[in-house]
């Protein structure tokens, strides 16, 4: 069994204050999917940690904002990052970014864990949850979702049934 | 205590070949009724208990592409066709690079699973019942072929399917919106499952709204309409006289999955199984005198001189990665084949038996899809729900038919999952990541704009399915490649497959009324269809591009008539050719019409059950066993 | 595989715990009696569920499947067990309330009605959450209802089991004194049946009269400690379902890790099949943890007070549908499970006092709950 925390925790929070600029979602957020170290574990194997040293640095040269990374380098782990942490799936790098980094494995796609797919970010931004997993119960299908306005349920539609309209040119 | 199967001898009274929907009906009926049942499944068993059903649900979350075969392990002994088998070609075409062999003008688009539980263990589970009108089309319209049982024939059937499924439903409102006939007062086992809130923003936009499938057509009048399906809900304390119905929980995990939780994920696989599978029934059997045996893969139909058959040859293997297969022969009264309407087909052609009408493998169906999708104008709350809950029922009968294929709208619950593997693009597309690494990225969005944009656009997507039917058409079929043989050396299916245009005239229809519907819902309409690797599918027809997919629903190739010559099962699913060989399934349907094929399929199996019973005990008596006991 | 424990959380618990209101030691005399009686049936169902729900959502992602799928079948059961003493209660004219500060105890609690002093705290999963279950569930001698010469010398409750059986007792007395129509005379339309409330483990149904009482006292007693020396409960006879472990045996199997066999007994311990179970894989939390405890404005708190919050409307949900419209069971099963997503969020975070996470511990769910927040969830239902 691999520990539960190979890394220091200095370099854990790093990771974790730059995900957050990736992410949009905040620290606590991101601990909440229990995925932190294992993302963090996973980078390092895929792209080594001098090249993640390379990618924190440029963002702190970009005062923390992603958008202010210039090197397409550290610009593509900033995207494979927020991939990892919105889909769980480690995706392929842009092929010259490979090539320059001279990575020593295929540069395919994988889902980290079964687990690093439920605890996809993603499905939260629309206030979902994964397909497969983490269930809101029977019938909450059936509720607005926030922000979305109450329409009549089916069999409450007695009166003011709109006529026969056409759907126009 | 009873006696147990005498499993040293090999002979019994019926053998099953495959453990799927139909076999596992079939076995529980005759197995109920006393006789001795052994059911070969090509497949493994692992998804019948609960540590092999986390473990495909495992796969499931950490496949890459979340297909329908994607929690089932591959099988080298027992291959199954997977929707990635197929690739687009840049300016049109498609290549199959799988278990199938396929050569037709257009890819037949649809998998299946070879596996204890069968491809029900990925289906959606919705089951509407046929139209009476699909039974006759080619009476009444002049096209496709004809059963030879009608509605009336097959309605206590679908009773009896839809107990054995455990069906949630509104008869009222499928009497009232579709003109199902009912008995009166028939009630589903359960209530209907509540439709979805995008059901109910279709239905404020849509319902009464007039669309016509041309310029100075007939309008139609739109109504959306629930569902039924074989998921756990809400029991009916009406059902069966008042006797109610008890929901049937998970196979292999006890007190479990008695209800549908909202997982959204039935296509490929329910968390709690709270949809029906064949895993239920075996669950059911009694083992007394059912035996299954799994990773046995049946490679020949065995028959006399007359025309009896006499049962089975086998191939055994113990390791699906490397198979190294052991031969045997099992002998029964009665062979039914139930392995898929393609592997059934197979069977058959591989044989050499119930080919005298020249039609095993021919009249092979599917419902193609047409997909539609868009943005709607407020979040809808997209990936909740079953995939489906409603649809819109008016263009599946009517005068129109003469003239095109006919469908059924499904409103999809799960966004763009479909027509363009949403939510898992829309963020590869938001950071700037195009499918090709090779290609230049976008710059990408980052932090909270990134969170917000997504949400914004995941939260609106809207989608719909148009189900067509495809007639039969003795072009589109199955053959066998004796020198294309697959590990265990037995031949693979040829396909040979295209649309016809009264299916691709009824998918113009369909994509005219797609357009007034995404009007009617002031969504923006992202539909479009073109070449590509994605779009196995794609042709062009009057000028305009369209893009098909698979329904799953394969069906026709053992086709069901009322003569020998011109078809190669009579209405019990019997062999013309073989008077105790059966062939069941999807593969005897000589019409599909506009309803997912499951519950017609279940209804036709328990009928030939009861046939198969008079069979039996017309040549025997059953054995005698003592009523079942409380397991231990 | 390791199997040392995690990261030692407090063995000793410095607060006092609280104490559960006991009704007095005697058979239930009257209807308001009887009422008291079930009120306090009601609040030790409910004490149960937030410990099983803290050790099942501190699992960690993926880990300790079989654990997570035997703590989840209790908590449901014991969920169906409230809905059906809240039956029997509004049966017999009476109002369960569960939306009040004192029907939630407050944790570290002392288990009631029991010979021994048990606290019953929020613990992660581990071998004292387990211990502490096995105290809760254990199927002992139950003795005699207050009354009978057996028990002439004592002065309160020895188990729980003697608890509900002065309830069965005391509801045959009742009955043949006022009469099965005189005592079964609440509003039909209160009885939460299987239209209302069904899942796995058992169905709600009607409770009506007598027979169906003490079926549903059976149920509660059988679910939880088995039948009469078996291990196994009585889903079977009752509904037809799959025979399973009591729950003091489920639990039992998974702190032995190990499964029961077919023919395995209370005494045999059990000798099937081994069960996986890895006791480290467990986000560690302070089990006297409060929301006062994490700095205010931090996530932490925010996210610790959401939860509660939550708790309190599943509460006020549970109260609609035992006092007015058992329809509104099927919004509370949402709420119950939007206490998972809150609450794993939580037990996911390194604990906001440096001292405690250098210790390993992590943020967790309080379950606390107050006149003040139950009012507000309450207006904003309405």
């Amino acid at each position: 069994m691999t520990p539960k925390t190979s890394t220091s925790a200095r370099s854990l929070d790093d990771f974790l204050t730059a995900s957050a600029a990736l992410t949009g979602f905040g620290a606590f957020d991101l601990h909440g999917t229990g995925m932190a170290g294992l993302y963090h574990r996973t980078a390092l194997e895929q792209v080594g940690g001098p090249a993640v040293g390379r990618f924190l640095d440029a963002l702190d040269a970009a005062g923390g904002d992603p958008d202010g990374i210039t090197d397409e380098t550290a610009r593509d782990i900033a995207r494979a990052i927020a991939h990892m942490w919105y889909l769980g799936v480690w995706p392929q790098l842009a092929a010259p970014v490979h090539t320059a980094l001279g990575r020593e494995r295929a540069n395919t796609a994988f889902t980290v864990s079964p687990e690093a797919y439920t605890e996809g970010l993603v499905w939260r931004t629309f206030d979902g949850h994964p397909a497969g997993a983490k269930p809101p119960g029977f019938g909450t299908w059936a509720d607005p979702p926030p922000g979305a306005p109450a329409v009549p349920r089916a069999g409450e539609r007695t009166s003011g049934l709109p006529g026969p309209r056409e759907a126009g040119p | 205590m009873s006696p147990a199967p005498r499993h040293g001898r090999a002979r019994y009274d019926v053998i099953v070949v495959g453990a799927g929907l139909s076999g596992s009906l079939v076995a529980k009926e005759l197995g109920d009724k006393g006789w001795r049942v052994l059911v070969l499944e090509a497949g493994t068993g692992t998804l019948g208990s609960w540590p092999g059903h986390l473990g495909a649900l495992d796969t499931y979350y950490a496949a890459l592409a979340k297909v329908p075969n994607s929690p089932y392990r591959p099988n080298a002994a027992a291959p199954s066709p997977d929707v990635l088998d197929l690739t687009g070609l840049p300016s049109g075409g498609y290549r199959s690079h799988g278990y199938f062999l396929q050569q037709g003008p257009l890819p037949y688009g649809s998998d299946y699973l070879r596996a204890g539980g069968g491809t029900v263990l990925h289906w959606l589970g919705l089951t509407p019942r046929m139209h009476p009108e699909d039974f006759r089309t080619r009476r009444t319209y002049g096209y496709g072929r004809d059963w030879p049982i009608g509605y009336d024939d097959l309605e206590p059937h679908y009773r009896a399917a839809e107990r054995a499924l455990g069906v949630a439903g509104d008869a009222a409102e499928q009497a009232d919106a579709i003109g199902l006939p009912f008995p009166d007062g028939y009630v589903y086992p359960m209530r209907a499952i509540p439709r979805s809130y995008v059901d109910d923003v279709f239905a404020s936009r849509l319902d009464g709204a007039a669309v016509r499938e041309t310029p100075g057509a007939p309008a139609t009048t739109l109504r959306v309409v629930g569902v039924p399906h074989a998921r756990n809900g809400t029991p009916d304390p009406r059902y069966d006289g008042g006797r109610g119905y008890r929901p049937v929980g998970a196979a292999g995990l006890p007190n479990y999955g008695e209800r549908c939780v909202g997982n959204a994920s039935c296509v490929p696989i329910c968390p709690v199984q709270a949809k029906y599978t064949p895993l239920k029934t075996q669950a059911s059997w009694d083992r007394r005198r059912v035996r299954l045996l799994t990773q046995a893969v049946v490679s020949r139909v065995l028959a006399d001189g007359t025309g009896r058959a006499l049962g089975v040859e086998y191939l055994e293997y113990e390791d699906p990665a490397a198979p190294a297969p052991t031969t045997r022969t099992a002998e029964a009264d009665i062979v039914v084949l139930a392995a898929h309407a393609i592997e059934n087909a197979r069977l058959l052609l591989v044989s050499g038996l119930g080919n005298h009408s020249d039609q095993v493998g021919r009249n092979l169906m599917d419902h193609p899809v047409l997909l539609g999708w868009g943005l709607l104008d407020h979040p809808v709350g997209p990936f909740r729900g079953p995939a489906s809950t409603a649809g819109l029922e008016c263009f599946r009968t009517g005068p129109a038919r003469r003239s095109r294929s006919p469908f059924r709208i499904e409103i999809s619950n799960w966004g763009w999952s479909w027509p363009e593997g949403s939510p898992g693009s829309d963020v590869a597309r938001l950071l700037g990541m195009g499918a090709d690494p090779a290609q230049p990225r976008g710059k990408g969005l980052f932090g909270p704009r990134l969170r917000a944009a997504l949400g914004r656009e995941i939260g609106r997507q809207v989608s719909v399915q148009f189900l067509m039917e495809q007639e039969a058409e003795e072009r589109n079929r199955v053959t066998v490649d004796r020198r294309r043989p697959d590990r265990l050396g037995i031949p693979r299916p040829v396909l040979t497959y295209d649309l016809s245009d009264r299916v691709k005239s009824g998918m113009a229809a369909a994509k005219a009324v797609s357009d007034q519907i995404f009007r009617l819902l002031d969504a923006e309409d992202r539909t479009a269809y073109g070449p590509g690797p994605l779009s196995p599918g794609w042709f062009r027809f009057e000028g305009r591009d369209f893009t098909f997919n698979g329904a799953g629903h394969g069906g026709g190739t053992h086709v069901m008539g009322d003569a020998p010559g011109t078809s190669v099962v009579d209405s019990w699913q019997r062999c013309w050719d073989h008077p105790n060989l059966y062939a069941v399934g999807c593969g005897s349907m000589p019409s599909m019409g506009t309803s997912n094929p499951s519950l017609t399929m279940a209804a036709l199996a328990l009928r030939s059950s009861e046939r198969i019973h008079r069979d039996l005990t017309a040549a025997h008596r059953p054995a005698a066993v003592g009523p079942q006991e409380g397991r231990p | 595989m390791s199997t040392a424990p995690p990261p030692d959380a407090p063995a000793g618990i410095a607060a006092e715990p609280a104490r559960v209101e006991e009704p007095p030691f005697r058979v239930p005399r009257d209807r308001a009696d009887l009422h008291v009686f079930l009120q306090a049936a009601l609040t030790l169902e409910h004490l149960t569920i937030p410990p099983y729900l803290t050790a099942m959502y501190t699992l960690r992602p993926g880990t300790n499947r079989p654990a997570f799928y035997a703590i989840r079948a209790v908590v449901l059961e014991e969920m169906l067990h409230m809905t059906l003493v809240a039956n029997l209660l509004n049966a017999v004219g009476g109002t369960p309330l569960v939306a009040r500060s004192r029907f939630v105890t407050g944790y570290p609690a002392l288990l009631p009605y029991s010979r021994d002093k048990v606290p019953v705290a929020l613990r992660h999963f581990g071998t004292d959450a387990l211990d502490t279950f096995l105290s809760i569930e254990r199927p002992e001698y139950v003795a005699e209802p207050p009354g009978h010469p057996s028990v002439a010398g004592d002065t309160g409750w020895t188990s729980i089991g003697q608890f509900y059986n002065t309830i069965r007792a005391g509801l045959v007395r009742l009955t043949a004194e006022l009469g099965e129509a005189g005592l079964f005379n609440g509003d039909r339309r209160r009885q939460a049946g299987p239209e209302d409330f069904y899942n796995s483990g058992g169905e709600v149904f009607p409770v009506t009269g007598l027979a169906s009482a003490l079926t549903a006292l059976r149920v509660i007693t059988e679910q939880g400690e088995g039948v009469s020396h078996s291990v196994f409960d009585s889903d079977d006879l009752l509904f037809g379902e799959a025979r399973e472990p009591a729950h003091y045996f489920r639990f039992n199997e998974i702190r032995r890790r190990r499964a029961y066999g077919p023919h395995d007994t209370p005494a045999s311990g059990p000798t099937g099949p081994a069960i996986e179970v890895s006791w480290e894989d467990a986000y560690a939390i302070d089990p006297a943890a409060k929301v006062a405890d994490y700095p205010p404005g931090s996530a932490v708190r925010r996210a610790a007070e959401h939860f509660n919050e939550a708790y309190a409307r599943l509460l006020c949900l549970l109260e609609r549908a035992y006092t007015r419209d058992p329809a509104a069971l099927h919004a509370a099963v949402p709420a119950m499970l939007r206490l998972r997503e809150l609450s794993v969020q939580l037990y996911r975070n390194p604990h906001p006092d440096p001292a405690r996470r250098a210790r390993g511990l992590h943020a967790s769910a309080t379950y606390e709950i107050t006149e003040e927040l139950l009012g507000r969830v309450r207006r904003s239902l309405r």
